[in-house]
């Protein structure tokens, strides 16, 4: 019976496995070869070549430089061409070259594929044409020419005549090994990384499983292992899938940075093209944000908030197992782009009209869908985190009793919640004006590009909120437990949170002050804008405060809290230059944009993630990790993070514009960029790679801790919310069901009632005739 | 990790298939939501190959989008089948103030239509902003700024071809007293399963031990019906926007002696029409009676500087709207008509009563909602 089944299933496997082969090859669509052409030449006039025909080719050089675009002039002489007397119908031509891009001038030519070009009709009256040729990093470049050269009668007859001609063109001299290195295509180094990457995790997983149980290595008690964690609806179980996943993002951002930046060390570079550059910060952006950020956000919430009000698991177990699922499938589509070398080039704010419009590479749409799942996911986990936070609260916890972690991300999600439906709207507005061709954003046809930027900065600006509150959730139980006292100032750090997710709605404006919206909403978002400092600055004082009269023990969680609040002070300092309308608008194209931003992204939700795992690592994973591994991560990590992104405040200033591919030394009036700026950006790539690198400090460490760390107690920091009640790691169900956990203020009464509002509220919430009626 | 207390539905190694033991509270370990997401991914990516650009680019790509709607529904059948057992008794309660026991589900239910609230709010606000940002048609041929052969990009709201006739509006109407009696096909659903034994038994004379199954298959008819009418509203909007259908005979002359009404798409109304022509921007058409003698058109007409014609217009964005608006609020049917099949197959299974009927109150919810949404859709879009 058994065996029938396995086999049943395998049969299901491998059809479900042949469809997805039939259909993989339309995920390869990097361009191959030539369509047969240089093998059959052309026919359509005569049968056999004539030698009376000469074909040339001019403008080709000798040798081609690296990704240079060649006008080359395509002419041939001889045949009964021009024997007419109407100068119509004198010839045509197919070109083709076996790599680099062709590229038509005028109307006379057209081009199919990249690699092919072609007269068209109104070529026809012509003998020679122009085609832009442009040449790719490296190698050869083999072309293959047809001409006809015809009578002038218009049709086929015997008269005509056809030759053809081949020539091979060397790119740069292939010398050093170096150079070789440096001109391999970016993609290709990505792919590979990808893939070695995925084979590592594959390792792990199973280097994983044999110390779980190394006496039972084989399949049979493999299969219900990895089943469990495929199926798992513990949220422990999800929460450490979403940080697996969200580390992995981390790395492959990671990698796209690195590359971005080598790309930037010296001026004029083009070890990245135009193309692949913009494909690069579109996916690091998106990478960063949703596929790194928010998992790794998600994996604390999942682990925490069932523990920290005392709930045995989420309120809806297998919705949040959904929320997590969607995301690697997610994730699969955004880079389907990559694989075939046209991933989205929109920027991770994907701005209308260049996202819908053909010339956005291929990989968009997928982009655009792979986001869709993600805001089916947010949503998802949305839900579920509200209503468990609303819900399932043990007994005597109030509003006001939550740890401020909690409170983080209930905020955090109500504001994720409220605004990604408009984004979501947006993304598939943009889904189907690319595939079954709606109009929404296609200006000719009336679509608004500004309709765009609304529904997208209503979601992106609240984003930004949701992926620093969780951070500050984390950075307020740090500071109070390594101060060994209580937060100060709890409930105005409750109001501040919960004014920082009010305004977060109102905001948005100040991300399009370059984009023509009407000056009063600017003049509005300006104002509202600054507003957001206070909630924060009242943030910023009640840590401080916390610290001042505490006694602060210095283990590696504190040091990165201390890193936090010295790195997101200066990331919300920059962040007040651009309310202010005039500033914005010298400063909005700049590096200064990008230094700000990653102020606060890496120096805030980076730092608080890290603050977090040296914080509850030995409550996930039942071992205390290394202090000293700890102490040199910060060190090496903190020092190369400022590394990197302080010049970028000067290089913002002096005027170096962002989103570009390279720059240049020059003393022109208006790009000045002085010489100096080349040895800031080369300090800049060598301190991304060590801030890269030392991250792996970190890794190393937690490998070390899950294998040979010494087991950790219940609650190893003197933490006093609930999760430092159980047992480290936490059992399952994390809290007895039938029999939770009651929260009692120090003199062991019930710590709270809901107040006279609240108890109306539960009045209207209960319905009579359900109490008579249903009884349970 | 093994449990410490005694309720662990994790450690007996449940067939992740299966159904639930509900007994040991939370639902335990399930494949549906990795393969769902699969399919779902599947979908857009086969779907993605299909269409670029607004044109068919790859049809063998439907083979994508069949597999990843079929992988979808293996899912949701995964899902279904670990719930079809759920009988009320244990119903997670909420703890926290103000929401001290109430089911977390009805919580659930609230805080997703809040969710939905947006998704439609972002809908309309593309509808407003094109609605008043984009000149309207009617007013661009009025106003004679346009020539014949040209295209000029105006807004044509569908209401001006649906309102344009009672015919043409009955789908609509229809489908709106569908919509409001379905919801309360629910209601009625929901009061039957909520009925005691007891008082089943008086009010429909049926014997103490054949309660439960007669009550559920009760509950099924009214919740078939229900379904029955999501099917009518879907297949009416089908009608409406692709096939067309004849006017009965005798009422050719209120439909202007036309003995068909035609759909919207053969019409011209299209997501890719920018070459949109109709009678009703034809100076030509009744003679020209229609024009409104206050209007420019008219007045340039009669002084000769108009030559009159057809004009040709560009209404994609309002198509798109249109479409896209009343296309997600069909989804919503689709995905309660989803559910309702779900449950109208548990009430003939005789899986309703009064312990677990509140699962019909709050998909009430959800179908309460989708019936509201409706009701402002269908005077912005049906009717002005």
């Amino acid at each position: 019976m058994m065996q029938q089944k396995s086999f049943i299933r395998t049969l299901v496997l491998l059809t479900v496995l042949g469809l997805a082969l039939s259909m993989a090859p339309k995920a390869d669509s990097l361009p191959t070869g030539i369509n047969g052409f240089s093998e059959k030449g052309c026919t359509c006039h005569g049968a056999v070549p004539d030698p009376g025909v000469t074909p040339s080719i001019e403008g080709l050089p000798a040798n081609f430089n690296a990704s240079t675009t060649y006008t080359l002039t395509i002419s041939f002489t001889g045949g009964p061409s021009g024997t007419s007397a109407a100068p119509e119908n004198l010839g045509g031509f197919n070109l083709a070259v076996d790599s680099g891009t062709l590229a038509n001038i005028g109307e006379d030519v057209q081009i199919w594929g990249s690699n092919e070009a072609g007269h068209t009709e109104l070529g026809n009256d012509q003998t020679s044409w122009n085609v832009d040729w442009t040449s790719p990093a490296s190698g050869s470049a083999t072309f293959t020419l047809a001409t006809n050269s015809v009578n002038g009668d218009g049709g086929a007859s015997p008269d005509d005549k056809w030759n053809m001609m081949s020539m091979t063109v060397q790119g740069p001299s292939a010398g050093a090994a170096a150079e070789e290195l440096q001109s391999a295509d970016p993609f290709v180094v990505l792919i590979t990384l990808i893939i070695v990457s995925g084979i590592l995790l594959a390792s792990v997983i199973l280097y994983t499983f044999y110390r779980v149980s190394p006496d039972g290595f084989n399949w049979d008690s493999f299969s219900p292992w990895i089943v469990e964690w495929l199926t798992s609806t513990d949220h422990k179980k999800v929460g450490t899938l979403y940080f697996i996943a969200g580390f992995f993002f981390l790395g492959v951002g990671g990698v796209m940075a690195l590359l971005i930046r080598i790309q930037l060390a010296v001026p004029g570079n083009d070890f990245l093209t135009q193309d692949q550059y913009n494909s690069f910060f579109t996916m690091h952006g998106t990478t960063m944000i949703f596929l790194a950020a928010m998992p790794l956000i998600n994996g604390f919430a999942n682990w925490l908030i069932p523990l920290q009000i005392g709930a045995h698991d989420l309120a809806l177990p297998r919705i949040n197992a959904m929320s997590f699922w969607l995301q690697p499938f997610a994730a699969l589509l955004i880079f389907t782009g990559v694989f075939s070398g046209q991933a989205a080039d929109v920027g991770w704010t994907g701005y209308a009209p260049y996202i819908v419009s053909e010339t956005a590479h291929t990989g968009t749409t997928l982009w655009a869908a792979g986001q869709i799942m993600l805001v089916a996911s947010s949503t998802l986990t949305g839900i579920n985190f509200l209503a468990t936070i609303c819900g399932m609260r043990a007994p005597g916890m109030g509003w006001m009793q939550m740890p401020l972690f909690t409170w983080s991300i209930f905020i955090a999600n109500l504001m994720l919640f409220l605004s990604i439906p408009a984004w979501g709207v947006g993304l598939i507005q943009v889904y189907l004006d690319r595939t079954i061709g709606t109009a929404f954003y296609h200006v000719a046809s009336g679509g608004d590009p500004l309709l765009w930027s609304h529904l997208f900065w209503y979601f992106g600006h609240p984003e930004v909120y949701v992926v620093i509150l969780p951070a500050f959730g984390v950075i307020s139980e740090v500071l109070a437990t390594s101060a060994r006292r209580s937060v100060f100032g709890y409930r105005s750090m409750v109001y501040a949170m919960a004014g920082i997710g009010i305004v977060a709605f109102i905001v948005y404006g100040h991300h399009m002050f370059t984009s023509g919206m009407s000056p009063t909403l600017r003049f509005v978002t300006m104002l509202t804008t600054m507003l957001v400092a206070v909630p924060t600055g009242i943030k910023i004082f009640n840590w401080l405060k916390t610290m001042h009269r505490g006694s602060l023990v210095y283990r590696t969680h504190t040091l990165w809290a201390l890193g936090f609040l010295v790195t997101f002070t200066l990331g919300g300092i920059s962040g007040m230059f651009f309310p202010s309308l005039a500033m914005d608008t010298h400063l909005h194209e700049t590096y200064f944009v990008v230094a700000h931003f990653h102020y606060v992204f890496v120096g805030g939700t980076v730092f608080g993630v890290f603050c977090g795992i040296y914080y509850w690592f030995p409550k996930m994973s039942g071992r205390m990790m290394d202090e000293k591994l700890g102490l040199l991560h910060f060190l090496t990590g903190f020092i190369s993070f400022n590394g990197i992104f302080w010049p970028m405040h000067k290089l913002g200033v002096l005027g170096m514009a962002r989103r570009h591919h390279t720059w240049f030394i020059t003393t022109d009036d208006f790009a000045n960029i002085p010489a100096e700026m080349a040895s800031w950006n080369l300090f800049i790539t060598v301190s991304a790679f060590l801030f890269f690198f030392s991250n792996f400090i970190m890794v190393a460490n937690m490998i070390k801790t899950v294998v040979a760390g010494e087991k950790a107690p219940a609650d190893p920091w003197g933490g006093w919310s609930f999760e430092w009640m159980c047992s480290s790691p936490p059992p399952t169900p994390s809290f007895d069901p039938h029999n939770p956990p009651v929260l009692r203020d120090a003199n062991e009464h019930i710590a709270s009632e809901p107040t006279r509002f609240g108890q109306w509220f539960e009045s209207l919430m209960m319905p009579e005739d359900d109490e008579k009626e249903v009884s349970h | 990790m093994s449990g410490d207390y005694g309720h662990d539905d994790h450690g007996h190694h449940a067939s992740p298939w299966g159904p639930h033991d509900w007994s040991h509270g939370a639902p335990h370990n399930s494949f549906a939501p990795l393969i769902m997401s699969a399919g779902f991914a599947l979908f857009l990516y086969g779907f993605a190959n299909v269409f670029v650009g607004g044109e068919v680019a790859d049809l063998g790509a439907l083979s994508g989008v069949m597999l990843g709607l079929i992988i979808v529904t293996i899912g949701l059948l995964v899902w279904w089948r670990q719930d079809m057992t759920f009988d009320g008794v244990y119903e997670p309660k909420a703890t926290g103030a103000p929401f001290r026991n109430i089911d977390i589900r009805k919580v659930s239910m609230w805080i997703f239509l809040m969710s939905e609230m947006m998704v439609f709010t972002s809908l309309f606000s593309t509808y407003i902003r094109y609605r008043l940002g984009i000149p309207n048609c009617n007013d661009v041929f009025l106003s004679g700024e346009w020539i014949e052969g040209t295209s000029v990009v105006c807004f044509e709201p569908a209401a001006h071809l649906i309102a344009s006739s009672w015919f043409h509006l009955a789908p609509g109407a229809v489908n709106t007293f569908a919509l409001i009696i379905s919801s309360f096909t629910v209601v009625l659903a929901l009061k039957t399963a909520k009925m005691s034994d007891k008082k089943y038994s008086d009010k429909y004379e049926v014997e103490m031990e054949n309660v439960q199954a007669h009550r559920s298959r009760k509950v099924a008819v009214f919740l078939g019906a229900t379904l029955f009418l999501a099917t009518l509203f879907l297949t009416l909007k089908m009608i409406e926007w692709f096939v067309g259908f004849p006017t009965p005979g005798p009422l050719t002359n209120l439909n202007h002696g036309h003995s068909e009404i035609a759909s919207l798409y053969t019409e011209g109304y299209r997501i890719n029409a920018d070459t949109y022509q109709h009678y009703a921007y034809d100076t030509s058409y009744h003679d020209g009676k229609d024009i409104p003698p206050d209007s420019a058109l008219y007045s340039m007409m009669q002084a000769g500087t108009h030559p009159g014609g057809v004009m040709m217009a560009d209404i994609r964005v309002g198509a798109s709207t249109f479409f896209v608006t009343t296309g997600t609020h069909g989804v919503h049917v689709l995905a309660g008509m989803i559910g309702l099949a779900y449950m109208t197959l548990k009430g003939l299974r005789g899986g309703w009563g009064p312990s677990n009927a509140v699962t019909i109150e709050y998909f009430g919810l959800y179908w309460h909602f989708v019936d509201l949404v409706w009701v402002l859709v269908f005077p912005f879009f049906y009717l002005f």
